[in-house]
């Protein structure tokens, strides 16, 4: 595995999390394939994906699991999210119920998972911004309180997917995961630029 | 080996058999008036609102005389019930009111389209039982509790059925409360079938005229289908609490259950209860079943190599035998659900057959669009094993080109009934079944439209020791669909008569009607299900399926898995 002269590789296992339809696959499908589709279908069990992200001069190979959120398979996410160096727990800007779940995965994450883990809150679907129904303040005083990081998303758009795992490598690689230096990032209201900003490290 | 010289019984009789009688299991008959003749002035409609849920059917073969003034009025493809010109009367299910001719607008009102290509999003949610369009529905499926909360409806939301679903789990309590369980209802040309499963009761409502048997079959892979989401410990939250509303458990699973009903009226396996395989080279699947084999001597339970519904290999840990019912309900729920193929899955799943009360892990890559393998385990943290596991079958069967050729397989090896050898005698080994496009399509139509040898259209062959089938290609007089659809509805039907239990099980049966003439043979060995022109001599016929028996003999090796671990105390038997 540490083939690579030079270039330390590092494993990350990663996890994500959210109620149905929250928009974990798109994220994970828009992450790692460039893709996004309007429909996605739901996830049976749980979908496997392998991502690197160059870092500096240090490489993350994130282990991705889309867990699915129907309800039967809230049993297994301990399987999934044991042993993870991070999680992404995911709601949808329009449902306020997601967010409520959002939390649960939280305080489920907090009360059996590793105090190290890398959490993160998304607030996807940031593109619909006229149907909104969590504010970003919100979620924002949340995630502070409870030591995440937050970034609204869109898998449509592509804003903040890729920042979003580059942050979670980076704070992997610090291993500061407990610190919040920027607790709260704006969301950018031109994607382009972020796109471009973010596309670098995706190798 | 010779067929054609074997004494009876396994030569097909001359003479007719006729098929037993419908029987009449104990049904509850709420009313039976004859729907009223006044609607449908034209006639034609009457004539396919009888016919089944096709949205018209034609051949070059008239069923009646009016065919073609009607053939303007049905099209092809999927019709929006909505559209459909309205029927005089909203009442629904026409026969139990005997007021209303629902039944005979509904020809275009079941759209089922082509099998690979079929509405993933027809559930029409906006509907429930209050609406016309929903009454109208051919075929109904539902799944509820025993205190009657909807779980499961094939058409409409249901939340909005909680009313209908109550009526359903009343009539089954009616009955159930003297002693007694009810089976069906026949109301006009309506027949409700129940099953009752512990606190879990399926039924369905239809009037497409399929056989009791047939109905209580699709309602037993329904729930086997519901098994494999959820396994049986699901009977314990209804003990815990008996109103426990289990349809949220089953979220995301609508394409699941549609897929299944849908696979019904094309998938011979839901009636025959065997399997199919892709053709392929002995040594081609040879390579591809040593290497799952090894896979599975390390501690997987089951490896499935498979291309769309075809088994390419499937092998099993020792004494381990999967039911041909559990690869079809595991081959509907991968190939229904779009989130298997995006990436590597790791998945809870349950064969019924094997063990109902258990899940098993499910492994699920696609190589390819439609080539995909499935590794079962029963261990919940064995995803990196089973996915180094993948990874080298992926290389041997790159090495061994086995991909390559299940994509040509999968374009060029049909059986076609064209193709069936002239002299059945012969001892030779046939060619592989793999013919050029070139001289198939040289094949001219107006041959086509008498069929193949003396008049055979299709075919279907089940080995009985296998627990496989084979079928022909579709000629074709037989291309579109819905002609497909009503020529696995026939084989349903004979399959259902040939199996009765009251008057059965008979060897053979010779039936002529105006669609086709059909002739079924079962020995000890196989069941052979063949179609052909109406207007086929019946000896010739028979002398034909001699020789399709003896084709299957011959290309046995490619067109059948010949499993090491699932049926090896077979091969003793066949294998000279």
């Amino acid at each position: 595995m540490a083939a690579n002269a030079g270039n330390k590789i590092r494993n990350a296992k990663l996890v994500l999390l959210g109620d149905v339809g929250a928009g974990k696959s798109s994220l994970v499908l828009r992450f790692v394939k460039g893709q996004f589709v309007e429909f996605q279908e739901s996830t049976i069990g749980a979908a496997f994906f392998s991502q690197t992200l160059a870092v500096n001069d240090e490489t993350v190979k994130f282990e991705i699991w889309d867990t699915a959120g129907q309800e039967r398979y809230h049993s297994l996410a301990p399987m999934y999210y044991r042993g993870a160096a991070a999680a992404i727990v995911v709601y949808d800007i329009t449902n306020p119920a997601s967010f409520t779940r959002a939390k649960k995965w939280v305080q489920e994450l907090q009360a059996q998972g590793n105090s190290s883990t890398v959490v993160a809150l998304a607030g996807n679907k940031a593109d619909l911004l006229e149907t909104r129904q969590v504010q970003i303040e919100e979620a924002k005083t949340y995630a502070q309180e409870n030591g995440l990081f937050f970034m609204e998303t869109s898998a449509k758009t592509a804003i903040n997917v890729n920042d979003i795992f580059y942050e979670i490598a980076k704070r992997l690689i610090q291993g500061q995961p407990a610190q919040n230096p920027q607790a709260g990032m704006v969301l950018s209201q031109r994607p382009n630029e972020r796109l471009v900003s973010s596309s670098s490290c995706c190798s | 080996m010779d067929l054609s010289s074997n004494p009876s019984p396994s030569h097909p009789p001359t003479d007719d058999s006729s098929p037993p009688p419908e029987k009449r299991l104990a049904s509850l008959s709420l009313r039976t008036s004859d729907l009223p003749p006044d609607f449908a002035p034209a006639g034609e409609i009457e004539e396919y609102g009888d016919d089944d849920d096709e949205e018209g059917y034609l051949t070059a073969v008239s069923r009646v005389g009016s065919i073609s003034s009607s053939a303007a009025a049905w099209k092809d493809d999927v019709e929006d019930p909505d559209v459909a010109p309205p029927s005089p009367s909203s009442s629904g299910y026409a026969g139990e009111r005997g007021t209303s001719l629902a039944s005979s607008a509904g020809a275009n009102d079941d759209p089922e389209p082509q099998p690979d290509d079929w509405p993933r999003d027809k559930k029409h949610l906006d509907e429930d039982d209050a609406s016309a369009s929903w009454r109208k529905r051919k075929k109904h499926f539902f799944i509820l509790s025993n205190s009657g909360k909807p779980i499961y409806s094939r058409y409409g939301d249901e939340h909005k059925l909680a009313g209908f679903s109550a009526t359903l789990q009343a009539i089954i309590s009616f009955v159930e409360n003297s002693g007694d369980h009810i089976k069906f209802v026949r109301a006009g040309k309506h027949q409700i079938v129940f099953l009752v499963k512990g606190p879990i009761y399926l039924v369905c409502i239809s009037c497409t005229e399929e056989s009791y048997e047939g109905l209580r079959g699709q309602l037993e892979l329904m729930y086997g289908q519901m098994l494999l989401i959820l396994t049986k410990s699901v009977n314990r939250c209804f003990e815990k609490n008996p109103k426990f509303d289990m349809a949220p458990l089953l979220g995301g699973t609508d394409t699941v259950f549609l897929s299944l009903i849908h696979a019904f009226s094309w998938n011979p396996a839901t009636f025959l209860h065997a399997y199919t395989c892709l053709p392929l080279a002995q040594s081609t699947r040879q390579a591809a079943s040593a290497v799952l084999q090894d896979i599975a001597d390390s501690g997987v339970l089951f490896a499935l190599l498979m291309c769309e519904h075809k088994v390419i290999s499937l092998v099993g840990a020792q004494k381990a035998t999967l039911h041909p019912d559990d690869i079809f309900l595991l081959a509907n729920f991968i190939l229904s659900s779009e989130s298997f193929r995006t990436s590597e899955s790791f998945s809870p799943i349950c064969l019924p057959r094997y063990n109902s009360m258990a899940f098993l892990y499910a492994y699920v890559h696609f190589f390819d669009e439609n080539t995909y393998l499935t590794l079962l385990t029963a261990r919940s943290d064995a995803f990196y094993d089973l996915k180094d596991s993948r990874s080298r079958i992926q290389d041997v069967l790159l090495k061994a080109n086995v991909l390559v050729e299940v994509q040509r397989s999968l374009r060029e090896s049909a059986l076609r009934i064209e193709d069936l050898p002239a002299d059945p005698s012969s001892q030779s080994v046939s060619p592989p079944p793999q013919f050029s496009q070139d001289v198939h399509s040289q094949l001219l139509s107006s041959e086509m439209a008498i069929g193949g040898p003396a008049g055979l259209w299709h075919f279907v062959y089940k080995s009985i020791y296998l627990d496989q089938y084979v079928s022909s290609e579709f000629p074709l007089i037989i291309s579109k669909p819905k002609q497909q659809k009503r020529l696995y509805k026939a084989y349903q039907k004979l399959y259902a008569s040939m199996h009765d239990k009251a008057t059965g099980p008979h060897k053979t049966q010779f039936r002529r009607d105006e669609d086709y003439v059909l002739f079924c043979w079962i020995t000890q060995d196989f069941e052979l299900y063949a179609a052909f022109n109406p207007l086929a001599d019946k000896s010739q016929a028979i002398k034909v399926c001699n020789r399709v028996c003896q084709w299957i003999r011959d290309l046995e090796n490619e067109i059948f898995v010949y499993g090491e671990s699932t049926l090896s105390w077979h091969l003793g038997i066949e294998k000279p």
